[in-house]
């Protein structure tokens, strides 16, 4: 009797576990969706994008009647996950986020993905980078600090992400428009905003290169102050904080989140999946969540995405034929 | 901290702690399995939580962050396949103890430890969390580098028994593994050989439920075993005996919860490094026991299991103090904190919000006893099956702990792999931990090397600047004098 118990309970367990409890429902008259779906995540549980991730995955089940788990394929700064998300079975079941790293990680020479090997489906965020220095900082605008970079090339400290990330090279592409180099700074790779942060809150960095959402505690709590920002306006969560362009840097740099599919779904069903994630990012309840989670929501669909990556590439091949040959 | 004990009767009410309790069993059964981490529980319980009021939501969230260690030493101990990086240095001496008919006894202690642990390093939470987070920050590349290289030899040193030199191998062939994929600071692609299924590097869990779990069934299968047990007794349960127990190793418990607060607090660090820390350092002050432990030592029970749930603890500091969640669970909690507007930071701990999480915090401790005795009572009912029924059930867990991971087969093969591996090695008297645990510690070390000789721009002799590097090099050069004279001392008896 014993024996059947326990084999009963292992059997609950790992389905609760594994959260099987899918209702075959059809939603529209294409038998889509026939399965569970994924969405394929290249950055770690618990980061900005996993929970972006998590809570589209949750509407999704809401809406489509199907389950829908987040799998995490993290490594090489996105490289592995945005393979994974590309190459996945063409049925619809497999929903990729894709971000920032896809417009340049195959101009570094990392990936051979392009946004040209998905169907891209939409945008839903984008949060610029800003410079952040400690509160008691010398340096209270961007001048300043450029020109103590321009001072002492080399002596200063920074970082943000991996070597080649996404905010490492949006400082690239600033230090080259006001005439400086990469190696200006010594970039100290690490594996994230959160990890650059608290080595600036220890005075190991002399300052940090990340979106503004991201460092939003420790601006708030009066630990760090943000220089500038560099987009074409400014935040309005954060509208003390000047742009790159007012401060003289004609440089805008975004870290942008989305969705795609393979290149070989099926159109209708891919039509499918973009009019309910739309409807999805167009909701009060979405923006009520990236408001908590201090993400700026910029949504593209279709076409217009299509186009938005097209431009991201083109950004980047400028700057980095200068950073991969100095 | 009168508002703490204040804060503690309102929480006491059917509506909060029912869904409390059954969260923190769901989240006993979720880190039980292997392959499913603490992570994905606290990940699952979150939807959820949203459904209820605040205080029920905080309650059931905190909670599970807190069981998923001690469930993953539930199959650690009986199964010998550890559930989380953390639960690995509690294996060996527990899972010896499960050998000899007392794993019921071992998890009992280990539950107490756990928290009690748990309790201690909630209470140093509250009262030392400004200064331990200056201190946290105030750590560097180096500082780590050191810190990592010591959990790393002092874990080989202690695994390994009288073989240090095998032990060795074994840690370096370990960080031979973890050196597969994309490099951590230039994502360049290292020993994939062109396989796209290597990018990713060997994943650490499959390889650890293989190494240990696997290997245990391929040797059962092959009969290598010379009288091979018919079952596993899970031994009787005798709460007051364990509690006996924990009081008379009192020091140990005392000296690992504060290795463990202090390890956890550096957010570069974690839970398995506090473990293993913990572990090699009660080896190291006992001098009587240290040939036992390895071999079902209680002391080697006692120090891992309590340090690394001070550590979860601990690992708040930073997170509350500055905001810089130090893992992936602390991060998904984080989050849950600001849907409810509590935002971190030095204030928090003088406010009422603050004092209510501390009571979720320090209750939390107390209700992990009844979820964990009903995690241990199953699993007992588990081993009491025949042999071959609980080796059919390792295979079972091994393949979907592998697979639930990445929801990957590749992590199946490499789980497969690893546990020829591990016969092979075992067969060779080859000891497993410090091949895990080179796996573990090797890339940190790593990274924390390059990223300080990066930012010293290749000055070498800032490797030792400050002198929290300086501290703990001269006791790494230590702890390797006194391993290798072990081994000296080991051919000498031989010779004899």
């Amino acid at each position: 009797m014993s024996i059947m118990k326990s084999a009963l309970l292992i059997c609950l367990l790992l389905l609760v576990a594994n959260g099987c409890d899918s209702k075959p429902t059809t939603p529209e008259n294409n038998d889509f969706p026939t399965g569970n779906l994924q969405i394929i995540c290249p950055w770690g549980a618990g980061g900005g994008t996993d929970r972006i991730s998590r809570y589209f995955a949750e509407q999704l089940k809401e809406r489509l009647g199907v389950n829908c788990v987040v799998v995490n394929r993290t490594g090489g700064s996105g490289a592995v996950g945005h393979r994974a998300g590309a190459e996945a079975k063409p049925d619809g079941n497999t929903i990729a986020m894709i971000t920032a790293e896809l417009s340049t990680m195959h101009q570094l020479g990392i990936t051979d993905i392009t946004y040209r090997d998905y169907t891209p489906l939409i945008q839903m965020n984008g949060d610029p980078a800003a410079i952040m220095v400690n509160a008691d900082s010398e340096y209270e605008d961007l001048d300043a600090f450029l020109a103590a970079v321009k001072q002492t090339p080399g002596e200063l400290k920074m970082s943000g992400t991996a070597t080649g990330g996404t905010w490492d090279l949006a400082r690239v592409g600033l230090f080259q428009k006001a005439g400086l180099t990469k190696d200006d700074v010594t970039w100290v790779p690490t594996k994230g905003s959160a990890e650059s942060i608290q080595m600036l809150l220890g005075g190991h960095l002399d300052a940090v290169c990340c979106s503004l959402p991201e460092a939003a505690l420790q601006l708030n709590g009066g630990q760090l102050k943000a220089i500038a920002v560099m987009a074409k306006d400014r935040d309005s969560a954060f509208d003390d904080v000047p742009t790159a362009i007012e401060q003289g840097v004609e440089w805008s740099s975004i870290g942008w989140r989305g969705f795609a599919t393979q290149v070989d779904t099926p159109a209708d069903t891919a039509n499918i999946l973009r009019t309910t994630l739309t409807d999805i990012a167009n909701s009060e309840a979405f923006r009520d969540f990236m408001r908590v989670q201090g993400f700026q929501i910029d949504v593209k669909s279709g076409e217009e995405f299509t186009t938005f990556l097209e431009r991201q590439d083109n950004q980047w091949k400028e700057v980095l034929e200068h950073y991969v040959s100095q | 901290m009168l508002e703490l004990f204040e804060a503690i009767p309102s929480l006491l009410s059917l509506h909060i702690l029912v869904p409390w309790l059954l969260a923190m069993v769901f989240g006993v059964f979720v880190g039980s399995t292997p392959g499913l981490t603490a992570t994905m529980a606290v990940a699952l319980i979150v939807p959820f939580s949203y459904q209820l009021d605040k205080e029920a939501a905080l309650a059931m969230v905190i909670g599970v962050s807190f069981t998923a260690i001690f469930a993953g030493d539930i199959p650690a101990t009986f199964l010998r396949i550890p559930g989380t990086p953390a639960s690995a240095a509690a294996t060996l001496d527990a899972h010896e103890l499960a050998k000899n008919g007392r794993g019921r006894q071992a998890l009992l202690v280990n539950l107490l430890c756990s928290a009690l642990g748990g309790v201690g390093g909630v209470i140093l939470l509250i009262y030392l969390s400004p200064a331990l987070a200056k201190v946290a920050v105030g750590f560097g590349a180096f500082d780590y580098f050191w810190l990592c290289l010591l959990g790393l030899i002092l874990g080989v040193s202690v695994s390994s028994g009288r073989r240090p030199n095998l032990g060795l191998l074994a840690a370096a062939l370990g960080f031979a593994f973890a050196m597969i994929g994309r490099d951590p600071l230039t994502n360049q692609e290292r020993f994939t050989f062109g396989f796209s299924a290597l990018e990713e590097g060997v994943s650490f869990i499959p390889a650890m439920i293989g190494l240990f779990g696997m290997s245990e069934v391929f040797r059962a299968v092959c009969k290598i075993e010379a009288h091979p047990p018919d079952r596993i007794t899970a031994g009787p349960f005798r709460p007051i005996r364990s509690l006996g127990l924990v009081l008379r190793h009192f020091p140990t418990f005392l000296q690992s919860l504060l290795t463990g607060t202090l390890v956890g607090a550096l957010p570069g660090a974690g839970a398995d490094v506090a473990a293993w820390g913990a572990y090699g350092i009660s080896e190291k002050t006992s001098p009587k026991e240290s040939d036992n432990f390895g071999k079902g030592e209680w002391k080697g029970v006692i120090a891992p299991t309590s340090a690394n749930n001070a550590a979860v603890a601990a690992a708040w500091i930073p997170a509350l103090v500055f905001g810089i969640p130090g893992d992936a669970v602390t991060a998904i909690v984080l989050g849950v904190f600001l849907v409810y507007d509590i935002t971190p930071g030095v204030e928090l701990f003088s406010s009422g919000q603050g004092s209510f999480i501390f009571a979720i915090a320090l209750v939390t401790q107390l209700l992990l006893i009844p979820a964990g005795l009903l995690g241990i009572q199953f699993f007992s009912q588990l081993v009491r099956l025949p042999r071959g029924m609980v080796l059919t059930s390792v295979v079972v867990f091994s393949v979907v702990g592998a697979f639930a991971m990445n929801n990957s087969m590749v992590d199946v093969w490499v789980m497969f792999a690893f546990g020829l591996l591990g016969l092979r090695l075992e067969n060779a008297k080859v000891p497993l931990a410090p091949l895990i645990l080179g796996m573990i510690l090797g890339p940190k070390v790593e990274v924390y090397l390059r990223q300080g000789l990066i930012a010293a721009n290749g000055d070498v002799s800032a490797i030792v600047a400050s002198v929290v590097s300086m501290v703990m090099s001269i006791m790494f050069i230590l702890t390797v004098l006194l391993t290798l004279s072990r081994q000296l001392v080991r051919k000498k008896d031989e010779v004899i």
